[in-house]
């Protein structure tokens, strides 16, 4: 809505908008300052914001107690895995639905998306039970081919959403020029579709990291990505805050940085491509 | 042949996407729907033994606990979602300094694992840590806040940390909605000396319906196959009392080896969702023939 707005409003908005952003980012600082406490410092009450002795030690604790590092290269092997083998799939899925569409693609498209509405609990224990039988459970492989396909419909839609906004044009007139099938792909389609693929990427990178459904049954030790490990890291050793506000800050602080410097593709992807 | 190749190629790179959702969708609930009419327990059985899982289940307290948790859940979580987002929407529209930062952080909580942030959640929330201690150290010494142990209350705590995760989405895609609206329409209403609540309630807001629409089904699902959530903040607990849909077909999976009850319970939300969401399919496919 483009108006003119009064300098008093504008001021009075812009205090606002910071103090619900501070509000919203509470929970998410006080993980990154809890991390740095002493076990004692954060149950503390009333609680130190910013006056404490600040320390690393949790960090180091939790990387001897349980190997925190293979949780994190688990998060980073599944999440970039699932993401470039989504990617082959669905590359040229979403380039034939946008480029040469038939008369049901729109259909397609829809019925696709709707597979992701579905609670994933519905396919979990076939899944579950078939992983088992042939030795899947707690692999690495079983899982970026388990992250791969539920988030297939998304980078499809994506990809398709980018696609669809490169002018039909200039195919036609690579063709009109003798261009082949390969080369149209090769030297026009590829250099204009790079940006929509890498915002594609980031969002399922993200979607995959995050992912914590499946990570959660169907991993255990070996396998299990930072969102498993903290989920089962309260339960048997009681509840370390700062240890596991340690590990917590180590799984969103990738985000948190990767979102920053790609906030326009951050919000595309995340709103699914409703905002431009 | 190559012509041929050719010719057929949009198809053929498609087909390796529908197939697999084919498999991962309709062959597993196809086998899901079959267990749940057997008398699966620990392992899986094969011989159909009719509606027996289904009377269970909704003979099952537990259940019971589950679905008004969801209903409960579910009209909270969407309508305060909701209502705050467009708010937040609206403050966003008025042309502030730095909307991009601001618009990200809104976002950041729904860009995060709810596994990962549930850790401040669990502080806040804590009776004799986060808020509680925060109130009473003010001096407010009868201040109590313990929903997240009280299991009347728990349920509570959930709908506070979902609508903190969802708000920011929502307000993403009512913001874009606001951006949509014709400023001419607006421009002529405010010449006309329309008070600017009554622009957004007579024009601006219903012109919105489809972003409503599509906000209310994208929350509507996540609701329904709410899981990090409750697993992250309560476990399901104190006992079972934030037990949501999934959280229970999970407890009965792999806690429980009771895979009949799981599958079951696993149909009967699939058909929750669909109620939901075949609706909405359906008009969508229709307005844009």
């Amino acid at each position: 809505m483009a108006r003119a707005v009064t300098t008093n409003r504008k001021v009075v908005s812009t205090v606002f908008g910071w103090a619900i952003a501070i509000l919203i980012f509470f929970p998410i600082l006080w993980t990154i300052l809890t991390s740095f406490k002493t076990e004692a410092e954060a149950i503390a009450s009333p609680p130190s914001f910013l006056v404490f002795d600040w320390t690393l030690e949790n960090y180091s604790t939790v990387q001897e107690r349980s190997d925190y590092f293979l949780h994190f290269m688990n998060s980073v092997i599944l999440s970039l895995g699932s993401t470039v083998l989504g990617l082959l799939i669905a590359i040229p899925a979403a380039w034939s639905m946008a480029f040469v569409p038939a008369k049901r693609t729109k259909d397609v498209l829809m019925w696709m998306l709707s597979t992701k509405m579905l609670p994933p609990v519905g396919v979990l224990v076939p899944i579950y039970l078939i992983f088992r039988d042939i030795g899947l459970l707690d692999t690495r492989l079983g899982l970026v081919i388990v992250l791969t396909l539920i988030n297939l419909p998304i980078i499809i839609w994506m990809l398709f959403t980018y696609f669809r906004e490169i002018p039909g044009d200039i195919l036609e007139a690579a063709r009109m020029d003798g261009a082949s099938l390969r080369d149209e792909i090769i030297h026009v389609l590829t250099p204009m579709a790079v940006p929509g693929i890498a915002s594609t990427l980031l969002l399922n990178v993200i979607l995959a990291w995050n992912e914590a459904f499946w990570t959660l049954n169907l991993t255990a030790a070996n396998a299990a990505p930072l969102t498993a490990f903290i989920a089962s890291y309260s339960s048997p050793e009681g509840l370390f805050y700062a240890k596991l506000s340690a590990a917590s800050t180590m799984a969103i602080a990738p985000i948190l940085i990767l979102g920053w410097f790609s906030q326009k593709q951050l919000v595309r992807g995340l709103t699914f491509g409703a905002v431009k | 042949m190559f012509d041929w190749l050719e010719r057929q190629a949009p198809k053929l790179v498609l087909a390796p996407s529908f197939a697999a959702m084919l498999l991962f969708v309709y062959g597993f609930i196809g086998w899901t729907a079959w267990v749940s009419l057997t008398k699966s327990r620990l392992l899986p059985k094969y011989e159909i033994d009719g509606f027996g899982q289904y009377e269970r289940l909704f003979n099952a307290p537990r259940w019971d606990v589950a679905i008004e948790n969801l209903a409960i859940f579910g009209i909270l979580f969407i309508g305060v979602s909701m209502a705050l987002g467009l708010l937040l929407a609206i403050l966003l529209d008025q042309r502030i300094r730095a909307e991009g930062a601001l618009r990200t952080i809104y976002l950041y909580p729904m860009a995060l694992s709810m596994i990962v942030t549930g850790t401040a959640w669990k502080w806040i929330l804590n009776p004799g840590l986060g808020i509680e201690a925060m109130v009473k150290g003010w001096g407010f010494d009868t201040f109590t806040f313990g929903w997240l142990v009280d299991p009347d209350m728990a349920i509570y705590t959930v709908v506070i940390a979902g609508v903190w995760q969802a708000s920011g989405f929502v307000m993403a895609l009512f913001l874009a909605g606001l951006r949509s609206v014709d400023s001419e329409i607006i421009k002529a209403a405010q010449v006309d000396g329309i008070p600017t609540t009554r622009i957004y309630t007579a024009i601006i807001i219903p012109s919105m319906a489809p972003i409503f629409l599509s906000a209310f089904i994208v929350l509507a699902h996540l609701a329904i196959k709410s899981f990090d959530l409750v697993i992250a903040l309560t476990g399901g607990g104190p006992g079972y009392a934030t037990d949501l849909p999934a959280t229970y077909m999970y407890a009965m999976a792999f806690s429980r080896g009771d895979l009949g009850q799981a599958a079951s319970s696993a149909m009967i939300m699939m058909m929750i969702v669909f109620a939901v969401v075949v609706p909405y399919l359906y008009s969508e496919l229709r307005t844009r023939k």
